[in-house]
């Protein structure tokens, strides 16, 4: 069942996950359309559903035969090593070769996968790993817990280089049990640390492993082939401990240019192509056995204004207010995203998320406000400078959309397009205004610790607000869902109200897939399914 | 003849320094820093600085060139800044992926060409020398990824021949199966300098056609084609090696746009990935080895034309 495909946007979470299970369980057409159309969707919408359901638990993998994945950029710094992962190509291929204590679902819930047993005490401040036994390594040897400690001690520490190292900061110490148990003892509770351990950095490597000229893991497939910026070809690995690798062979390489990349996918070069720009997403809808593979996702673009630079505090809020209400976003999401997205509300989480807080009212296109807004300050027409790159679709034109409508009331914005190159170094979170593309986080917490809390390195528009991140650590405890669900909506409405950037939209990650792929997953983390998808794939005419 | 080929590879070598020093301060000018670059959005001051650290980016610049260029000289291009991986082994594969391509483009571009050019020059203004030149000339106007698209168009999508894409490995496949694996990107390439060594030939034996002992040769009666195959060739030998040795480096080190066009992992890819990694000292190395090319082709092509002419081995 495609849980975040935006074809049954009218499932919500729990709903996907309700049919998932009866479906799985063999429920008939009729139960599943009664349940359905008891939670109030048409008769055509519930047989759709359940048509897909089925035909997707229906589906037993076939093994053989040969699968080709165009990722898209990549390059010299491709690789194996998992706390430098950076791209989605790294992503898919630690996929391929490697295994992570939990595996996230398609509903970002997660399930055991190295570590059998996943256990807390009551205020989630010390986790126990019960690691499987008769895990093997592609070089023969024996998984045990001194590969986890080993792993897991290279996110730890001032000095690690790990990209995700501020994941598991309140991590204290990885302390092995015995050889198939670990303990993560935490300075403060985390309920959401086994979600936190299945992404993508917490790949498990062997106990000493510093060459990563190729990969030793416990993944479905082995390494053939890796050349940094040229493919990665991964072969089954015999004794793979579970389900899954069912491929001859997984190849698996970036294509930079995106018209180039939508040529090899038509022209059947390759079987799956990410990034699939938006306006080729007709001409893939319209060939024959091809087609979309989209994830409903929390991804945002936005324009983020530094609070701390312009003069004085009230000035500064009423800049903000008016850039906020001179979003376009109905026509962003329609015009540039073709659909494959959804409108933002000026802050990051949206209902892909387990936490969203559907109350919040949505904040519209209002220029006259805005003007009223800008009328408060002494800047008047002077040229206000907003710094953007194609960092992703849409961040460009989230910027031209605004300053079109403010042209119409008066207000002027200066628009400078800069490279991509060197974006994040030298523009974003130094230029008073500038733009930036988010991914989403598996949980609504993990987000705003990385970007909104006062004291987050990204945290974009320098917004303080200590109640905001009492909050933000209170709620990592708190087990009661309506008390959850509650500080989740105070934490939401604490951005909209008063974090000052325009978060105009969310978009899915949009990929293309041919129809003889199966198994694909929809974990909405990234590309790809979440780069999940290379343990389940396999061709359906092997 | 000794002392001017002497004297060429010591022009040479100035050549390599020069460049190499531009080379080594032109990557340094560049904002952002490989630390940055690596860790993109993730980075944190803490960890940026850690990096820094481990790659040697915090001393002096005159030390990082000299031990560059040293290890240089020594055949150590030093290790990817951002990936650890040593750059000749990055640069190993992809110089024969590009050579595979070049060579193929050259061995059926370059006589081809030379035969089309020397052919319009037997009979300049006749209706074949006008086709000729109205052909290459639009083909020089062409932009690469325009003759390409339209290749791709033609032939993938209409015919159902070829590949849109050219990544998959060249190993263990025969001359004809290469071949047919890299006709697109050959074919591309094959208009692209065709239509320059159509130009050139054609040009530098009418140039020799109109000196006096040409004029000589015609008055006594030689026949025409001997005139031009055992009179003029010989002495436009020297301007046609030079295009044909400009063309051939440009197949090494100018090919961005048809790589990039067929996602081919070639040195031409390698250097705009490094550019967009900030990867310097693979930069550094890929410039080297450009600059190193051109060099050396270059030589090869004086030699030639020395060895074909002997009044430029005599100056007055």
């Amino acid at each position: 069942m495609k849980r975040n495909d935006p074809k049954f946007g009218q499932l919500g979470y729990s709903d996907s996950e309700i049919l998932n299970h009866m479906v799985k369980r063999g429920a008939s057409r009729r139960q599943v359309m009664g349940w359905m159309m008891a939670a109030g969707a048409t008769a055509t919408a519930a047989g759709t559903v359940f048509g897909t359901a089925s035909e997707a638990w229906a589906n037993t993998p076939k093994r053989g035969g040969k699968l080709i994945f165009a990722g898209d950029q990549h390059g010299p710094n491709d690789t194996l090593d998992p706390a430098l992962f950076t791209s989605a190509v790294d992503y898919f291929r630690g996929r391929m070769f490697y295994g992570s204590l939990t595996r996230l679902t398609d509903s970002l819930g997660y399930e055991p996968e190295l570590a059998e047993e996943v256990l807390s005490n009551d205020n989630a401040t010390v986790w126990t790993f019960k690691l499987r036994k008769g895990v093997e390594w592609h070089d023969g040897k024996s998984f045990t817990a001194d590969d986890v400690i080993y792993s897991m001690n290279r996110h730890m520490g001032a000095d690690s280089v790990s990209n995700a190292s501020s994941l598991v900061s309140m991590i204290d110490a990885w302390e092995k049990v015995n050889d198939h148990e670990v303990r993560a003892v935490l300075s403060s509770p985390n309920a959401d640390l086994p979600i936190a351990l299945g992404t993508f950095h917490f790949k498990i490597l062997q106990d000493g492993t510093t060459d990563f000229s190729t990969a030793v893991g416990t993944g479905p497939y082995r390494v053939k082939e890796f050349k940094p910026g040229v493919r990665a070809v991964g072969v089954p690995f015999e004794n793979y401990w579970g389900e899954g690798g069912y491929l001859d062979e997984l190849e698996h390489y970036g294509i930079g240019d995106s018209v180039s990349r939508l040529n090899a996918f038509l022209a059947g070069d390759v079987d799956a192509m990410a990034n699939l720009p938006p306006k080729a997403i007709d001409q893939v809808t319209g060939t024959a056995g091809r087609d979309v593979w989209s994830l409903k996702a929390g991804a945002y673009i936005n324009i983020a204004p530094r609070l701390d630079m312009g003069g004085n505090n009230s000035s500064n809020a009423h800049v903000w207010k008016a850039m906020q209400l001179l979003q376009d976003r109905e026509r962003l999401v329609r015009g540039v995203l073709k659909g494959q997205g959804s409108l933002g509300n000026d802050q990051p989480i949206n209902a892909a998320y387990f936490d969203y807080c559907a109350d919040l009212p949505q904040r519209e296109l209002d220029p006259e406000k805005a003007k009223w807004h800008w009328d408060q300050t002494d800047i008047g027409s002077t040229a206000v400078p907003v710094v953007a790159a194609e960092v992703a679709p849409g961040a460009v034109e989230q910027c031209l959309f605004m300053q079109r409508e403010a042209q119409k009331v008066g207000i002027n914005f200066d628009v400078k397009k800069v490279t991509t190159d060197g974006y994040w170094g030298a523009v974003w979170l130094v230029e008073p205004i500038a733009v930036a593309s988010w991914n989403m986080r598996p949980t609504a917490n993990i987000m705003m610790t990385l970007a909104f809390a006062p004291s987050a390195a990204w945290n974009e528009t320098r917004w303080e607000n200590e109640q905001f991140e009492q909050l933000l650590v209170e709620v990592r405890g708190v087990t009661d869902p309506d008390q959850r669900r509650q500080m989740y909506c105070d934490l939401q409405t604490m951005i909209h109200e008063e974090n000052g950037q325009a978060l105009p939209a969310h978009r899915n990650y949009v990929d293309a897939v041919a129809d003889h792929v199966g198994g694909l997953t929809h974990v909405p983390l990234n590309n790809f399914g979440g780069a999940e998808a290379p343990v389940s794939i396999y061709r359906k005419d092997a | 003849m000794w002392s001017l080929i002497l004297k060429r590879i010591g022009i040479g070598l100035i050549t390599v320094v020069a460049v190499s020093l531009i080379i080594f301060i032109g990557t340094k000018i560049l904002p952002g820093d490989a630390a940055q670059i690596r860790l993109g959005q993730n980075a944190t001051p803490e960890n940026v600085a850690a990096f820094r650290e481990r790659l040697g980016l915090d001393q002096p610049l005159y030390i990082q060139y000299l031990s560059w260029l040293w290890d240089f000289v020594r055949g150590d291009l030093g290790h990817s800044l951002a990936s650890d991986v040593p750059i000749t082994n990055l640069i190993a594969d992809r110089y024969l992926n590009t050579v595979y391509v070049s060579v193929l483009t050259a061995a059926i571009g370059v006589p081809v060409s030379l035969a089309l050019g020397i052919m319009a020059a037997m009979f300049p203004g006749s209706l074949y020398d006008r086709v000729l030149t109205f052909v290459s000339v639009s083909l020089v106007a062409a932009p690469e990824f325009f003759t390409a698209t339209l290749l791709v168009l033609i032939f993938v999508f209409s015919l159902g021949i070829g590949n849109a894409v050219v990544v998959g490995s060249a190993e263990g496949k025969g001359l004809f199966q290469l071949i047919a694996h890299f006709a697109l990107p050959i074919a591309t390439l094959s208009f692209v300098i065709a239509s320059q060594l159509i130009r050139m030939s054609r040009a530098a034996v009418l140039n020799v056609m109109s000196s006096p002992y040409i004029e000589m040769a015609i008055l006594k009666g030689v026949p025409r084609r001997r005139i031009i195959l055992r009179h003029a060739l010989l002495n436009a030998i020297g301007p046609i090696v030079n295009v044909v040795a400009l063309n051939l480096a440009y197949l090494v080190t100018g090919v961005i746009v048809v790589e990039v066009y067929f996602g081919y992992p070639g040195l031409a890819t390698l250097i705009v990935q490094g550019v967009q990694t900030r990867d310097f000292i693979l930069i550094q190395g890929l410039g080297m080895i450009f600059c190193l090319t051109y060099v050396i082709l270059m030589l090869i092509a004086d030699i030639a034309a020395f060895a074909s002419n002997p009044r430029l081995r005599h100056p007055k």
